[in-house]
């Protein structure tokens, strides 16, 4: 028996993937979700316990956020030509008028934290200035301070006159999904206890700026349940504990780290999403993605990167619809067709895998007068079109936040990926140093990742490139690398890719 | 073509044997005859005495041979290093026979002297799996094993013998213990192994074997033929020898060869490395040079032609460095060209530069220096063609400065930036030489090695404009300080545009012993490097080895000035620098704290903001904010 997934009109995609991936919960808002359940299970984390769900109780920080996010008026105030005192008293009256009253009506304390207004409004702007889409004009209850620690940790929320909610806007338990894909992980507690050490560390100045400004914490009222992964284990849950666990071992400030933490969520979670759309249409060949290394001259790799981009984006309707597909074959399908009320039984069979229909009728439909064959039909078609909303936009809104496609300098999508993502990758994979050719190779094995003539040979075989393009394109990432301070050259047959955060010695 | 003409073609001109050998060294399509194995065939055909270039290596293998010490030899290099010829040249000082050389056999044996037996590979890529095993496998036995016997003289380019360590060592189901020692000698990061001499090539200084190829090249005795070719007599000027007069250098000391050999330095510190064949390439190109000749390189039986069609100027030297007489696909398909056009030497440019060839003949302020720097040369420099380009451009109707019409004109311009490098004299103050190039601190960044190399102190304008430099680079702000280095923070990543969090401060000078920035020589590179002691212990130093790009990126950010089209990557760069920077700090907090007798936490917590006065000076201010516990 499958299980039930509350609130959604049928289950096709949630089984496939899980409940679930979000198109617009970006990789770097999984990872803030990622970090809110991972908070709250800071005694014991990564763990899952058998026959038990995750839970978690994210906190909400309401007065941090209004500070920092829904409080335009510090830096008027500041810049008045009045007295201290007249300044905590202006800014305090507007503040108070625009708050929601959720727990942002009490800041008298910060009349004692700071020495002067000044240093207050110094402060808000630093903060201000390292949050994440600092600039975006997403609602202010949607914009996150930088993880400093667990202060500095809150969920997304709706707040308007009724009260704040989560409305699961960005946070839409794709962070949840993270979550139980690292408890699923071999090394998952390992991982866990390494993350809580270096991000969770409450005298970090930030982080106790953080606390200065909120006061005491704020948190949802009730613990709740982490959504659904299909999966028990898949190798893809591994990889991504293992870069994770690599990323922290290197020798780098762990604010720094984040970023390719996020960047390989991204690539793991993209990677874990095109995979299990292929196993779902019996695929069985592994994800490939052409990459074409962008540089001053034209290259041929561009159409076939573009290639590459569309059908992957293909594959994931594709199994939206093997789904359905493949349950008509099976021995309750047909079971149902043969028994003695095969509208109803068809109905049941359905019901039990897909959750649908929901009842013997709607406005549109009377599905208890409908053959099978039609209500199968009917459903793969409204999955068909809800896929299209949401899962079916993931891999072109990740792949192109992690830098992995681009339309740069052509009209099309394809996999062209930037510095940064290049950068996280190295600093993923290398450990000292490592021959660029074993680099490629292993970019192919672990990523899917094509750039070079040998990881693309058979692509040269079946005549879709020649060999002297993908040359070039090898060529090219060795001096992006290059550039970038990540690869040293011995000469034209022989380069090292070096990560320049290379784990030191125990001693 | 007139009869006149074809009577000069008819003359078979003196030096046409030796052109046309010297040819073959340009960079064709095919040219063959730079390998060594094709050498000695082409110089019977020529019946000319050979190229030869000193090689500093050469003595140091056979010394070891010699020596008697056990163990073996590998020979590294990149295509065109002459590992070829190494192994030849020490095949017969040890006594062997050149015929048994030209043999067949890939494996060739040499009993010594001394009763040992030395096996010759000159190119591991022509073994097959089983020959390459059992050769590796003898490496193996000399170097880790007790064979004194018997020892190998292996050329191979380097990936290649990495390469097939490691798939022998994967067959073999171990990782291969010689794997390591090269890699380490290769990359010049750990010891090697004492019975494993490695001679890497690659390593061989550059401006060196650049002025030998030169040399060797120019000053070659066949040259002497030229006497009295009619070609360059009576008013004619064969471009051929004047490509070659001007390569000599003999009026004005050599300025071509000396600028070209920065250049050369310059590409080398960016990371290029370029062969020996590609040196003699760029010798035979820069005398050889022309766009209208048969794959762009003149035979003297070009020249008659090129002189009555009066087209000698495109065959200038000054461009022919940069490959401008060949086709771009073939100019970007050689190391030392597509190094040497990276430089910009061309497209760059500055006002004064532009403005003297442009306007000079016509500016009386411009006058003296174009009459000296440009119209002097009559070959190359202000030409009647030039000028006539030049006139159109300035005086013809609109559409001579639109696109289309203005292409002729700035490619000559083009040619003219070129030769101006070449040939400004030094300290000709109004108008610099490396402004002409896109690193126009590069004269500064070898003068800094010098001075290193030297152990002088390098120039204090140097040290403040990279402590600019870091300091605008760290901060995102437009600091001017010089005496101190920030060392700051945004308080989340380490990339963000702008960190006004001051971690810590040191002085711009390390004091003897104390914390702060210092320039020294990079003893692996040989490249400056910014050391900056963070904490006291060796542990407590980061440092940045300063590349061209590196020293050009924190110079401009300093001058205040990054052109768009200069590398964003060069950021990125600087931000893992500063990344580890941080992370330092961090480590060094985080081990006085666990050193140290705890202080009671007075719940409060201090952050240095870099504040800016108007002269740009920044200074760090702290705030306190009280937070509960």
């Amino acid at each position: 028996m499958r299980e039930r997934i509350d609130g959604v009109d049928f289950a096709v995609d949630e089984h496939i993937w899980g409940h679930r991936l979000y198109d617009e919960q970006l990789p770097h808002l999984a990872v803030m979700e990622f970090l809110g359940v991972l908070a709250s299970n800071r005694e014991a984390p990564l763990v899952e316990r058998a026959g038990e769900k995750v839970r978690y109780r994210p906190q909400r920080q309401i007065r941090l956020r209004s500070l920092l996010f829904n409080n335009p008026y510090v830096q008027t105030v500041r810049d008045r030509p009045i007295s201290d005192s007249d300044k905590w008293n202006q800014w305090e009256a507007l503040f108070l008028a625009d708050a929601t009253g959720h727990g942002d009506k009490d800041i008298a304390y910060l009349r004692d934290t700071f020495l002067s207004f000044d240093d207050f409004a110094k402060a808000v702007e630093l903060l201000r200035s390292s949050a994440f889409e600092a600039r975006s004009n997403k609602r202010w209850s949607s914009k996150f301070i930088f993880p400093f620690g667990p202060d500095a940790l809150y969920e997304d929320l709706r707040v308007d006159a009724s009260g704040a909610s989560n409305d699961r806007r960005f946070f839409a338990r794709t962070g949840e999904i993270l979550y139980l894909m690292l408890c699923r992980a071999a090394n998952g507690p390992e991982l866990g206890e390494r993350l809580v050490e270096r991000l969770f560390v409450s005298s970090a100045p930030l982080n106790r700026l953080a606390r200065a400004m909120q006061g005491d914490a704020q948190s949802a009222q009730d613990p709740r349940d982490v959504g659904y992964l299909p999966r028990g284990s898949h190798p893809r849950f591994d990889r991504l504990c293992e870069d994770w666990l690599a990323i922290l071992s290197r020798d780098m400030p762990v604010y720094d780290a984040l970023e390719h933490l996020i960047a390989s969520a991204g690539i793991n979670l993209l990677l874990y999403f095109l995979e299990s759309a292929k196993s779902e249409s019996g695929d069985t060949e592994p994800v490939e993605m052409v990459c074409e290394i962008v540089s001053r001259e034209r290259s041929k790799v561009r159409a076939l990167s573009g290639d590459s981009y569309q059908a992957n984006q293909a594959l994931s309707s594709r199994a939206v619809r093997a789904s359905v597909d493949k349950f008509l074959l099976t021995p309750e399908w047909e079971a149902a067709l043969n028994s003695s009320d095969p509208s109803g039984q068809c109905m049941a069979a359905l019901r039990d895998q897909f959750q649908w229909p929901p009842s013997e009728s709607d406005d549109e439909h009377d599905y208890s007068q409908m053959i099978g064959a039609d209500m199968a039909a009917l459903l793969a078609e409204k999955a068909l079109s809800r896929h299209e909303q949401h899962f079916g936009k993931i891999h072109a809104a990740w792949s192109r936040s992690i830098g992995l496609s681009s339309r740069r300098l052509a009209r099309r999508t394809r996999y062209a990926p930037n510095d940064r993502l290049l950068k996280s990758l190295v600093i993923a994979m290398v450990d000292e140093r490592m021959q660029f050719d074993d680099f490629l190779h292993e970019a192919k094995r672990r990523y899917g990742l094509v750039i070079g003539d040998a990881e693309g040979s058979h692509l040269i075989r079946d005549g879709k490139i020649d060999q002297e393009a993908l040359s070039d394109n090898r060529d090219n990432l060795e001096s992006r690398l290059m550039s970038l301070g990540l690869v040293r050259r011995l000469s034209d047959s022989c380069s090292f890719v070096e990560n320049p955060f290379a784990s030191r010695g125990e001693s | 073509m007139t009869d006149s003409a074809v009577g000069q073609a008819s003359v078979i001109p003196p030096s046409s044997s030796w052109v046309r050998f010297l040819r073959t060294y340009g960079p064709t399509p095919n040219n063959l005859s730079l390998f060594d194995e094709y050498v000695s065939a082409a110089l019977a055909k020529a019946k000319v005495s050979p190229i030869r270039l000193h090689s500093p290596q050469l003595p140091k293998i056979i010394e070891r041979v010699r020596s008697g010490i056990s163990g073996s030899i590998l020979i590294a290099g990149t295509a065109g290093d002459g590992k070829t010829y190494h192994c030849r040249s020490l095949w017969t000082e040890l006594g062997g026979d050149g015929c048994d050389w030209a043999g067949p056999d890939l494996i060739k044996r040499l009993s010594l002297e001394d009763g040992r037996v030395a096996t010759f590979v000159k190119d591991l890529s022509e073994l097959g799996d089983d020959q390459g095993d059992e050769v590796l496998e003898l490496l193996e036995r000399s170097v880790l094993g007790e064979e004194d016997r018997e020892f190998l003289v292996l050329a191979a380019n380097h990936g290649q013998i990495l390469e097939r360590l490691r798939s022998l060592g994967l067959r073999q189901g171990r990782s291969h213990p010689l794997r390591k020692p090269v890699q380490d000698a290769f990359l010049q990061t750990g010891p090697g192994h004492d019975r494993l001499a490695v001679f890497d090539l690659s390593k061989t200084a550059h401006r060196h074997s650049l002025e030998e190829s030169l040399d060797a090249v120019a000053r070659h005795p066949a040259w002497s033929n030229c006497a009295g070719c009619s070609l360059d007599l009576d008013g004619r000027v064969c471009p051929i020898a004047e490509n070659r007069r001007r390569l000599l250098g003999e009026g004005d000391g050599r300025l071509l060869a000396k600028r070209l050999g920065d250049l050369v330095e310059i590409a080398r510190h960016n990371g290029a490395h370029l062969p020996v064949r590609d040196l003699l390439a760029l010798a035979a190109n820069m005398i050889l040079g022309h766009p209208a000749a048969r794959e762009g390189l003149m035979a003297c039986a070009d020249v008659a032609k090129l002189q009555q069609a009066v087209d000698i100027e495109r065959g200038s030297v000054y461009s022919n460095v940069f490959g401008a007489n060949l086709p771009r696909r073939r100019t970007l398909s050689r190391p030392v060209f597509r190094a040497l056009t990276a430089l910009g030497i061309g497209e760059e440019t500055s006002n004064a530069a532009d403005g003297l060839l442009v306007y000079g003949a016509d500016d009386s302020r411009l006058l003296e220096p174009f009459q000296r720097l440009v119209a002097s040369d009559s070959i190359y420099g202000s030409t009647p063609t030039y000028r006539a380009s030049q006139e159109r451009y300035l005086e013809g109707e609109e559409g001579a400065r639109l696109d289309e019409g203005a292409t002729d004109f700035l490619k000559r311009l083009e040619a003219q930036r070129q030769r101006l490098f070449f040939t400004l004299p030094d300290g000709e103050a109004a108008f610099h030489y490396w402004e002409l190039t896109a690193f126009r601190f590069a004269g500064e960044y070898l003068e800094t090695i010098t001075a290193l190399t030297d152990r002088r102190a390098i120039s204090e304008a140097v040290r403040a404009r990279l402590a600019r430099g870091i300091n605008r680079v760290m901060s995102g702000l437009l600091l001017e300080n010089t005496d101190k280095v920030f060392v700051a923070s945004s308080g989340g990543f380490t990339h963000s545009k702008i960190s006004v969090l001051c971690d810590t401060e040191l002085p711009a000078r390390r004091a003897p012993g104390g914390l702060g920035m210092a320039l020294k020589l990079d003893e692996i590179t040989g490249q400056p490097r910014i050391d900056i002691a963070i904490a006291h212990g060796a542990n407590g130093i980061v440092s940045l080895v300063l590349t061209p790009i590196r020293f050009e990126f924190l110079c401009r950010v300093a001058e205040g000035y990054l052109p768009g089209s200069f590398s964003n990557e060069c950021l990125e760069d600087l931000m893992a620098f500063k990344a580890r920077l941080l992370r330092q700090a961090e480590l060094s907090r985080m081990a006085i704290v666990e050193e140290e007798e705890p202080l009671p936490d007075d719940g409060t917590l201090t952050l240095n903001f870099i504040e800016i006065e108007h002269n740009g000076h920044g200074f760090s201010k702290p705030i306190a904010v009280r937070v509960a516990q």
